[in-house]
């Protein structure tokens, strides 16, 4: 069981897979941008609703996933749109897979850099992640599906007992008066909240790896519901804790909230150390999810083997990870990653299905 | 050959890893640094130390806008261990800085200190009223909420007299910026002790640019007394005035912060009763008819007679508590009425939360009168009613 080698992840892997995917540096801002764009204690709300709107996303991309049983969308691409316009778009994808994993990389280090190893230098801490990211993605998909099992209920026991502890700072006024001034902030916080989905692209080749494929809708359901859960706590328990004000104030809200008691007489009077130090191996995760998308994509289009590819992409991954030069900037990267997400969603699976539509039902060709 | 190559690789690669395996790179030992464990700031003037070295010419561009000491503890962390430590080494030690900058000021001490100073471990933050009436409360706490090291669970406390003395004791051994940091705890004991506000709190009290207080330390003897409460004023965040302890304690009840303590009236002889606090509650009910804005405060609590100077022996019977009920429910009101006069007349501020309420009721109303909320509130009609209960007389009973 433990020598598996044939690419082939389980029901539960492709859950946690997923989930993984997307639940990594955005959970320490996610309340700020959020909150700064409702200006209400709504924004609980709005994250229910982003949610609400993302699921379609998710059951379009697993259902176009399902009509080429085996392969990934970087192989379908181009047996859909053609050849050339297929690697086209899927170069894109794998640029914006590139991005994100420089993104996460480059948060966990400002985080790391800001809280807890003042003094090392940026590169010190990125490139022992890169380099041990490689080595993971090498193992192939099942070596990464693995590590995520086993990351997955450490980070979420650690982020659970956090805010558990957290709640004698709760206030539940915090939190009203509910739709005080009516539905609009709700809806203009919708954008940012639907950005903290951003990385569930990564269904488009999950599902050719999905033992039971079949299952693939209820698996990627399930992995969007868990999500859903860990935001909807997060945001609740950090406004609830600190009040829109502060939380607005902060830079990072959820770690923020954590320094704002201390635990005389717990295990460990401050419960941040743990809390970044574990979610430092979820967004190792995360990171380690992206790289092997890009790794697979590339290889994938231009028919090259894996394992050099994956060497070939650790200076582009070093580059995208060093390329924001201040703080601000990453924030703004991670707008703009966001904003890539939507263009992307349009582009990738709505016009795929499109085609795919137009030429299987209309043109009655066998594609 | 190629196997032998791939091994000795290995170790190379292997003995390489021991290296980093020995430390951590931005490691610093703690022996070598000194822990600010209380800060306090007070208006702009020259420290002692300072003047005499300015005297000799050593400053450098500034203006005297604050005065920051800070509290390092333990002075000597190393050497200290025998049992001989007759208590005449004090525990602590201040270091006091002037100008207008406070990060600079902390960087000023690195010229006379003989360690790095870190604020991991700053437990209070003691601010000045004299300062607050010259420098808002937002531009004094900045770089505490901005920096790195300091945590956000940091209390925030106002001084009536200079700041710095409140970090001086008389206790030897005891380090003044602890005991500041542990004073909340009698909360279970009397309601005269406010919620600790924290800096996160602070925070967020200050971005909403509504009024609130900090409880306010007063020293004297070498002891500090938690004495009352000063008010900050929400839109230009400078101290307007301080509550009594009396008015406090009846605050603490109106916002529901409090349900420990006393109430003590007098009876029909003229001699003391007093009524332990079981339970508190009090609710805040807005109300609007046209413009004008209205409150009902109902306050509700639960207790027992803890003690009674009365010699003239009572029955221990609900027509003698319903009697004691209305001596400390008259009370009780007349405690009430003095804040809310204070809070109305005196100040015009609502630092009870009535705001809070009536965003959280009716946000359509709110949203009209917040911008000018304290004089809306000022205006505005407040009715209490006062219901205590009494459910025993403790363990001594009369016939």
């Amino acid at each position: 069981m433990f020598t598996r080698t044939d690419d082939r992840i389980t029901t539960s892997q492709a859950v946690v897979f997923l989930t993984n995917t997307v639940l990594g540096a955005g959970i320490l801002t996610m309340p700020r941008s959020v909150t700064q764009t409702t200006e209400t204690p709504d924004s609980w709300l709005t994250i229910f609703i982003g949610g609400a709107v993302i699921l379609p996303v998710i059951l379009l991309l697993v259902k176009l996933s399902q009509q080429f049983p085996g392969q990934t969308v970087f192989q379908y691409a181009g047996r859909i749109a053609g050849k050339l316009p297929g690697k086209a778009i899927c170069m894109l994808l794998v640029v914006y897979f590139l991005v994100i994993a420089g993104f996460e990389i480059r948060t966990l280090a400002e985080v790391t850099l800001f809280f807890l190893l003042e003094g090392t230098p940026m590169w010190a801490i990125v490139l022992p992640f890169i380099w041990l990211g490689a080595y993971l993605v090498g193992g192939g998909i099942n070596s990464i599906a693995r590590v995520n099992q086993i990351v997955f209920p450490i980070s979420m026991l650690v982020l659970f007992v956090s805010f558990g502890v957290s709640l004698r700072l709760f206030d539940i006024n915090n939190l009203r008066p509910v739709l005080g001034e009516g539905l609009l902030p709700v809806f203009a916080g919708l954008k940012s909240s639907i950005l903290v989905y951003t990385g569930c692209e990564v269904i488009l080749t999950l599902v050719a790896y999905m033992e039971h494929p079949r299952q693939a809708v209820k698996a990627m359901i399930g992995g969007i519901t868990i999500m859903l859960a860990v935001y909807l706590v997060t945001i609740i328990v950090v406004v609830g804790g600190m009040s829109v004000d502060s939380v607005i104030t902060s830079t990072w809200p959820t770690i923020d909230l954590i320094r704002s008691f201390e635990v005389t007489g717990f295990f460990v009077e401050r419960l941040e150390f743990p809390l970044m130090v574990i979610w430092l191996m979820q967004m190792f995760c995360n990171f380690c999810s992206f790289f092997f998308q890009s790794s697979l994509g590339v290889s994938q289009i231009f028919n090259v083997s894996y394992q050099p590819v994956i060497y070939g992409l650790l200076p582009v991954l070093f580059l995208s990870t060093m390329a924001p030069k201040s703080l601000n900037d990453l924030f703004h990267l991670g707008d703009a990653i966001g904003m890539m997400g939507i263009g992307l969603f349009l582009l990738v699976p709505v016009l795929l299905s499109l085609i795919w539509l137009v030429r299987v039902k209309g043109l009655k060709q066998h594609v | 050959m190629y196997r032998r190559c791939g091994r000795s690789l290995l170790v190379l690669a292997i003995s390489i890893l021991l290296v980093p395996l020995a430390g951590c790179w931005s490691s610093n030992e703690i022996e070598d640094l000194a822990l600010s464990t209380g800060l306090a700031m007070d208006k702009g003037q020259p420290a002692p130390v300072e003047k005499e070295l300015e005297g000799k010419g050593s400053t450098y561009a500034k203006r005297n806008r604050v005065m920051v000491t800070i509290q390092v503890a333990p002075i000597k962390s190393k050497g200290n261990q025998g049992k001989d430590q007759s208590g005449k080494q004090s525990a602590y030690m201040n270091v006091s800085g002037s100008g207008d900058s406070i990060f600079e000021i902390f960087r000023q001490f690195s010229i006379r200190l003989d360690r790095p100073v870190i604020g991991h471990h700053l437990k209070v933050v003691v601010i000045s009223v004299d300062l607050l009436r010259k420098q808002s409360i937002e531009q004094i706490t900045d770089f505490l909420l901005r920096d790195n090291n300091i945590r956000p669970s940091t209390l925030v406390y106002l001084s009536d007299g200079p700041a710095r003395e409140t970090l001086i004791s008389k206790m030897p051994g005891e380090v003044p910026s602890f005991h500041i940091a542990g004073m909340h705890r009698n909360q279970s004991r009397t309601s005269k002790v406010l919620d600790p506000v924290t800096l996160t709190k602070l925070d967020s009290l200050t971005h909403s640019r509504k009024s609130f207080v900090l409880q306010t330390l007063v020293t004297g003897g070498g002891e500090i007394q938690l004495s009352g409460a000063g008010i900050i004023n929400g839109s230009t965040g400078r101290f307007i005035g301080s509550l009594n302890q009396e008015d406090t304690e009846s605050l603490n009840w109106l916002i529901g912060g409090g349900d420990a303590g006393p109430i003590k009236a007098y009876d029909r002889n003229g001699q003391p009763i007093t009524y332990e606090l079981l339970s508190m509650k009090s609710k805040i009910t807005p109300r609007t008819e046209g413009e004008q804005i209205s409150f009902k405060v109902g306050i509700e609590t639960e207790g027992r007679l803890i003690e009674t100077w009365d010699e003239q022996a009572h029955p221990t019977t609900n027509e003698y508590a319903e009697e004691l009920e209305e001596q400390f429910e008259e009370k009780l009101q007349e405690k009430m009425q003095n804040l809310l006069r204070k809070l109305q007349t005196k100040y015009k501020t609502d630092v009870a939360g009535f705001g809070q309420r009536l965003a959280i009721e009716k946000p359509a109303v709110w949203r009209k009168v917040k911008d000018d909320w304290d004089r809306t509130f000022s205006r505005s009609q407040v009715t209490i009613t006062c219901k205590v209960k009494i459910t025993d007389f403790g363990s001594f009973t009369e016939k």
